[in-house]
């Protein structure tokens, strides 16, 4: 069996190098004796899945006969505590959701409240969420990128994806305090502004972590092992991609430009200079490259932010929604009172529903909002791109073999927070 | 079923025309069934009556002026005190069109069953097992209803509007049964 | 001002590999010599060069913003700042603060006669900063709360009152930071 369908036959795949999913047809030995599939359980807890997940595996030989996965071990009740506070307070644990990217999960919340209420954030906060947004993108995919390439026995190559990742975490460091929980985005505004040496900070960072990445492309892109595991591996037809409701890099490998940032421009995303990478294959090698491309754009788009990001308040200024500014808090009365109902009462948006998607970094992320005119959402509902991405794995592995669980895995990049809510 | 259109948590500017052509063409197409459309922020939404939910949804994907071919979400809303107490809402997206639709089906709490969309759509699979899951919705015809987020012996429905946030939920001790996923057939 | 979509390239990687991957592993071998190299040289001269910081014996530069464990602003006198009108109770979304308010002759006129925070579950999010209207509760650099028992992490009035002169940097940025 494996000199049919092992890794030895890459020569093979140099000839037509768009690789195709591998046939899977039952060869002779199997269908002599009488044989009884293995069943294997890949987690919850398994080293080669960076995420709380069981894999139910029923095996022939190497290959995967059928599978089944099994989520929900990070399953913390997100929308049942949402529901139970205000709708400020349900900024923190949004940044549990997809934990690699918080602040793309902080945007999208605040843009769907903003939708809701009828306001949108001032110019410099526009241009400062798009800063943060791709930062975050950019650690999300330095995560997957580097978890991947340790789970497949590039241990190095990890090493310096974590080192690029931390110096963009300096970054969320310096927007927001925090280098995780971030908390940074509001309704209306942002947390605090950025000092005047975050230009400097932010050039300086990215160009530390475009030398990593160069070093990473440098250990893995050309490596034959690498490509002999990642190419014609986890392939799905796009249309079986969109059936399944995938989005994200794994939908624009498959030769889909779906991109929300693109599709619907949202923020100042009309107004930046970017490409929108796509594969051709669909395989795990296209959605790895295609990760790589957008880390370069991401990069790129940052560089202009800062540079054509304008000065001016980042705070809507209505006393209904955002705090006032400390020092007049502490002089004035009007401002006090409306200190103490914003916090306790909460700001109320008009009775309404909405849906307000950002491109996060796995996917569309959404959020559907139904407000009836208190301070307290009814429904605040993520749709989360790991949780439908997430389900299009039992068809990629079905058929192929054990080993192809790995990347497929990596490549998918489930986050637990974010699918488990 | 009451009107749905007739209570406090729908926006106010329910529309008689409304700006979007997939509602004008769903409300000429299934007059009497799409109970009500609206496009509150510019969120194109129609009121489906269940019985039609599956008609409206294959109408949805295979018309070429629609062509909704993906599903992104599935949940449910819990309007503790109104009738129908319970909405399962549907967000679809048209990746060629560039357009998006919400399809709400209104369903009372003593008959909670609504119609599978998991032949019209793949993804609905886990979503509507979430929505299962939280709220208690049954999904007639889908080919795997069960639990997702919680174990099987979790009692009640957690998103439920009457479910306390500080609810205690029995132990399951190891005398416990407790259904082992491998013994059951996979492959079925 | 527009978003182009382009196809990634794909089907040079395995030319640029050489025969037999001999290319990609010499250059593989020089990323990572060059490296190692670099952060040697940093231990020998002094300078280093590598990402990881020996904490404890080595401090980690916090920036300005830092949110670390919130405390209790100590005035010069030695009382808090606090006025107890429990904005912050308020704000927490995890509930972990607790203060029982009591009258005081001063001329604040209104003080916590009990103040608790549990660290257990105090996720630094921030809030009861921004919610304060008295600069009282701040976000400190302190990050160090563990404890031997539960009870342990439960950290009252006395252990979160910290002098406003080891906090000025971070009250000089809330001033800044916060005022619009």
């Amino acid at each position: 069996m494996s000199d049919t369908h092992g890794h030895g036959h890459h020569v093979e795949e140099e000839e037509k190098p768009v690789a195709k999913a591998r046939p899977i047809e039952p060869t002779e030995d199997s269908l002599d004796l009488p044989f009884e599939p293995m069943e294997l359980k890949m987690g919850p807890s398994h080293p080669a899945t960076h995420g709380t997940v069981r894999i139910l595996l029923k095996l022939d030989g190497e290959r995967i006969v059928h599978s089944e996965v099994e989520v929900g071990y990070l399953h913390r009740g997100f929308e049942k505590e949402c529901e139970s506070g205000l709708w400020y307070q349900a900024f923190p644990y949004t940044d549990r959701l997809n934990y690699v990217s918080p602040i793309i999960n902080n945007v999208g919340y605040a843009l769907a409240c903003e939708k809701l209420f009828g306001i949108e954030a001032p110019e410099r906060a526009q241009w400062l969420r798009v800063i943060a947004s791709e930062v975050s993108r950019m650690s999300d995919h330095y995560t997957c990128l580097g978890a991947c390439s340790l789970e497949l026995g590039a241990f190095t190559a990890f090493l310096y994806a974590v080192e690029a990742r931390e110096q963009l975490w300096d970054l969320h460091d310096a927007l927001c305090g925090a280098r995780v929980t971030t908390n940074y985005v509001r309704i209306g505004g942002l947390s605090m502004d950025v000092g005047r040496d975050f230009r400097e900070l932010a050039k300086e960072r990215l160009a530390a972590a475009g030398k990593l990445q160069q070093d990473l492309e440098d250990l893995l892109l050309s490596n034959p092992i690498f490509l002999d595991r990642m190419e014609g591996t986890g392939v799905l037809p796009k249309e079986k991609l969109i059936e399944l409701g995938v989005t994200g890099p794994v939908l624009r490998a498959a030769g889909v430009p779906y991109d929300v940032r693109r599709a619907q421009p949202y923020l100042v995303y009309d107004r930046i200079d970017y490409d929108v990478p796509i594969g051709e294959a669909g395989d795990n090698l296209d959605r790895f490259l295609v990760r790589i491309e957008e880390l370069k754009q991401s990069r790129r788009m940052i560089e202009q932010c800062v540079e054509r990001m304008p000065e001016g308040p980042v705070d809507v200024d209505d006393p209904h929604v955002r705090l006032a500014g400390k020092g007049r808090v502490f002089e004035r009365m009007e401002e006090l009172i409306a200190q103490f109902k914003i916090v306790t009462e909460g700001p109320k948006p008009p009775v309404g529903e909405v849906y307000q998607a950002v491109e996060g970094g796995n996917g569309e992320l959404g959020f559907y909002l139904v407000s009836d005119g208190t301070g307290r959402p009814v429904k605040c509902r993520p749709r989360s791109p790991s949780f439908s991405n997430t389900q299009a794995l039992s068809p990629m592995i079905d058929g192929a073999m054990l080993a192809d669980v790995i990347p497929t895995f990596d490549m998918i990049n489930m986050i637990g927070g974010e699918c488990d809510r | 079923m009451s009107d749905p259109t007739n209570d406090a948590t729908e926006p106010a500017d329910a529309l008689v025309q409304p700006a979007s052509p997939v509602l004008r063409d769903l409300l000429s197409r299934f007059a009497g069934r799409v109970l009500a459309v609206s496009e509150h922020r510019g969120d194109a939404t129609a009121i489906v009556d269940r019985a039609a939910l599956l008609e409206v949804g294959r109408h949805l994907r295979d018309d070429a002026a629609c062509a909704f071919d993906m599903l992104l979400d599935v949940t449910a809303v819990d309007y503790l005190g109104r009738r129908p107490r319970f909405e399962v809402v549907y967000h679809l997206l048209s990746i060629d069109r560039n357009d998006r639709v919400r399809i709400k089906v209104p369903l009372e709490e003593e008959d909670l069953v609504i119609p599978s969309v998991v032949p019209i759509w793949a993804g609905a699979d886990w979503l509507e097992r979430e929505t299962f899951d939280l709220y208690g919705v049954r999904f007639d015809g889908h080919p795997n209803l069960k639990r997702i987020y919680l174990y099987e012996e979790f009692e009640g429905h957690p998103l439920r509007k009457d479910y306390p946030k500080e609810k205690r939920q029995p132990l399951i001790g190891p005398g416990a049964v407790r259904r082992d996923p491998m013994n059951d057939d996979l492959t079925r | 001002m527009a978003a182009r979509v382009v196809t990634v390239d794909r089907r040079s990687l395995r030319a640029k590999g050489g025969a037999f991957g001999a290319r990609a592993f010499a250059k593989g071998l020089s990323v990572t010599w060059r490296h190692f190299s670099r952060n040697l040289m940093g231990w020998v001269r002094g300078t280093p060069t590598v990402a990881t910081v020996m904490f404890p014996e080595e401090d980690v530069v916090k920036p300005a913003a830092f949110r670390g464990m919130p405390v209790l602003v100590q005035m010069d006198d030695g009382k808090e700042r606090c006025v107890a009108c429990g904005l912050c109770e308020w704000a927490c979304p995890v509930d972990c603060i607790s203060i029982d308010p009591a009258e005081t002759p001063d001329p604040i006129e209104r003080h916590p006669l009990r103040f608790d925070i549990d660290m257990g579950r105090c996720m630094y999010c921030g809030l009861c900063e921004e919610a304060c209207p008295e600069e009282a509760i701040v976000m400190s650099d302190r990050v160090e709360i563990s404890a031997f028992s539960r009870g342990g992490i439960v950290w009252n009035k006395e252990d979160l009152l910290v002098p406003q002169d080891q906090l000025a940097r971070r009250l000089d940025w809330i001033r800044r930071s916060y005022d619009r």
